[in-house]
């Protein structure tokens, strides 16, 4: 599904966000990727959505090279890989219906597929009661569950997931995770890049550990490793 | 691979842009509106000195008087010679009654002129031809034509109305006009893409987060770009319909003052510009449509660059 080669990144001359990665994640797995600030956890989440390029190696997803992947080609593969951001990136004139409804509006979509889609969407983060309140109007939580919403609405065979718990309480951080294991369970893959030590240890998946751009441990039922 | 965006959608955030940043798109008309004007004062400019060298061309003619008692045979003789001549137009002969009777309309107000002429017993003028160019050009040529001996010496006089040098005066100005005018229509051209260029830069820094997102959930890059250039094109339009409209009020309420300067007769602006209305409309609109397409094509790029 997932497939990096002696991934590195450099940037300038001598910054080096990636140090020679080579990483396999297969369809359907929960892996969480941590590392302390700087470690190359957000580098790393980039490339995979090619918001940039690797200095050198090779990227597959779903056995598409996209290591030098075209401009125009970029849409079609942020469709195929959902996105979550710590900073939810809702629009705050538009309602939780239309924040969902927006990301097929521009993908192009018809208005029948859209009406079909954003309910089910909606109910899957258990939103369907919300959809006409605005981003305010609602928690921190639900407003990352939204994000997810609408990251789901393509369908996508995975879904990344950066700190979407940075900005969330304990209660609102234990919900959007309940949200992830129920999309992974739906059999898509989760990468989930975090440093919450608590999330990690409970979740009991594959964790991915980054130190200073490399890869210093990789457990099939991990636990945080990194010392705050 | 190629992505369809249904053209409702691009629309409808095309309407959405211009409403959320009406102030901007506001300020890009007035500019594109200068931009177009300069441009319409330069078609007039022409249009009114090609008016102008059309009425004084019409003007110039060789009047040849002849001796009162010149016979008939001789201004026959004297106008077939001078019709044939295939640099002449026109050809008219006044015979002397004729001339008599306009002489005496012309002066039916002043008894003293009237009395003078009673006194006479016989009809002092003579006959008049009036001869006609093609080409103003010609007029020397044929001036020379008229010392023929067949009837040269039946003429009495000759009057050549010369307009050459206002001719040339009308042309050398309407020259520096189109000159200085067409360095105008440059600069504004070169405003306005850059209007148009900053006018795009600032709706998509007030959209940011909007087209960020866009990005980020898949929306390709011909969606992100469309709806603004449809805005740019969307004001070009309405600055092609609020020009016009002001040439047409400038026109209707100007040009009976420039009747004056025309010896009373029609400048011609009005209805150049009816004449061409089409081709003036699409050539105008064109070029202003490929330039705000153009600049707000290059604003987006460079942003979708980043």
């Amino acid at each position: 599904m997932i497939d990096l080669q002696n991934i590195s990144k450099i940037y300038g001359s001598d910054v080096h966000g990636l140090r020679d990665i080579n990483l396999s994640i297969e369809p359907g797995e929960f892996v969480c990727i941590v590392g302390t600030s700087g470690a190359g956890k957000t580098t790393l989440a980039k490339l995979l959505i090619a918001e940039e390029r690797p200095t050198r190696g090779k990227i597959s997803i779903g056995g598409w090279d996209i290591t030098r992947i075209k401009k125009r080609d970029i849409p079609y593969l942020r469709r195929q890989i959902g996105v979550v951001f710590q900073d939810f990136k809702l629009l705050k004139q538009k309602t939780v219906w239309e924040n969902v409804a927006f990301a097929l509006e521009v993908s192009g979509e018809t208005n029948r597929r859209i009406r079909e889609t954003v309910p089910h969407v909606l109910k899957v983060v258990g939103l369907e009661q919300k959809a006409h309140r605005f981003p305010h109007q609602i928690s921190g939580g639900e407003q990352q569950r939204v994000v997810i919403a609408r990251a789901l609405v393509h369908r996508p065979k995975i879904l990344l997931a950066d700190e979407p718990t940075g900005n969330l309480d304990t209660i609102n951080t234990a919900d959007v995770i309940q949200v992830l294991k129920k999309i992974n369970d739906f059999g898509s893959t989760v990468v989930l890049v975090t440093h919450n030590r608590e999330v990690v240890n409970e979740l009991r998946s594959r964790v991915i550990t980054l130190a200073d751009g490399r890869i210093i441990s990789d457990k099939k039922h991990g636990k945080y490793l990194i010392q705050s | 691979m190629f992505i369809i965006t249904p053209v409702g959608r691009v629309i409808s955030f095309a309407v959405k842009n211009i409403t959320r940043n009406a102030w901007i798109g506001l300020a890009t008309v007035l500019v594109l509106v200068l931009a177009l004007l300069s441009v319409n004062v330069l078609v007039g400019v022409n249009a009114l000195a090609s008016s102008a060298v059309t009425i004084l061309e019409k003007k110039i003619d060789v009047s040849v008087y002849f001796k009162p008692e010149t016979p008939n045979a001789i201004l026959d003789q004297a106008r077939s010679y001078m019709a044939s001549i295939p640099q002449v137009e026109r050809v008219t002969i006044m015979t002397a009654e004729e001339a008599l009777t306009a002489f005496t309309e012309r002066h039916k107000n002043e008894p003293t002129i009237l009395d003078a002429l009673n006194e006479l017993e016989e009809n002092p003028l003579g006959a008049t031809m009036v001869i006609k160019a093609r080409k103003t050009t010609d007029y020397p040529f044929l001036m020379e034509n008229l010392n023929n001996p067949q009837f040269s010496f039946a003429i009495e006089n000759k009057t050549y109305d010369d307009h050459s040098i206002a001719i040339q005066q009308v042309e050398q100005i309407a020259d520096s006009v189109r000159y200085f005018g067409l360095i105008l229509t440059l600069i504004f051209a070169i405003f306005s893409a850059l209007i148009v260029y900053n006018a795009i830069r600032v709706a998509i820094y007030t959209q940011r987060e909007e087209i960020g997102i866009m990005r980020l959930v898949g929306a390709s890059n011909a969606f992100v770009r469309l709806p603004l250039i449809l805005d740019a094109i969307f004001f070009a339009i309405l600055s092609l319909a609020i020009a016009a409209g002001l040439v047409a009020l400038i026109i209707s309420f100007g040009e009976p003052y420039l009747v004056s300067f025309y010896d009373g007769e029609d400048p011609g602006l009005k209805s150049y510009f009816v004449d061409n209305l089409l081709p003036l409309i699409i050539a105008q609109g064109m070029a202003i449509i490929i330039i705000v397409s153009l600049s707000s094509w290059a604003a987006v790029g460079r942003y979708l660059k980043k």
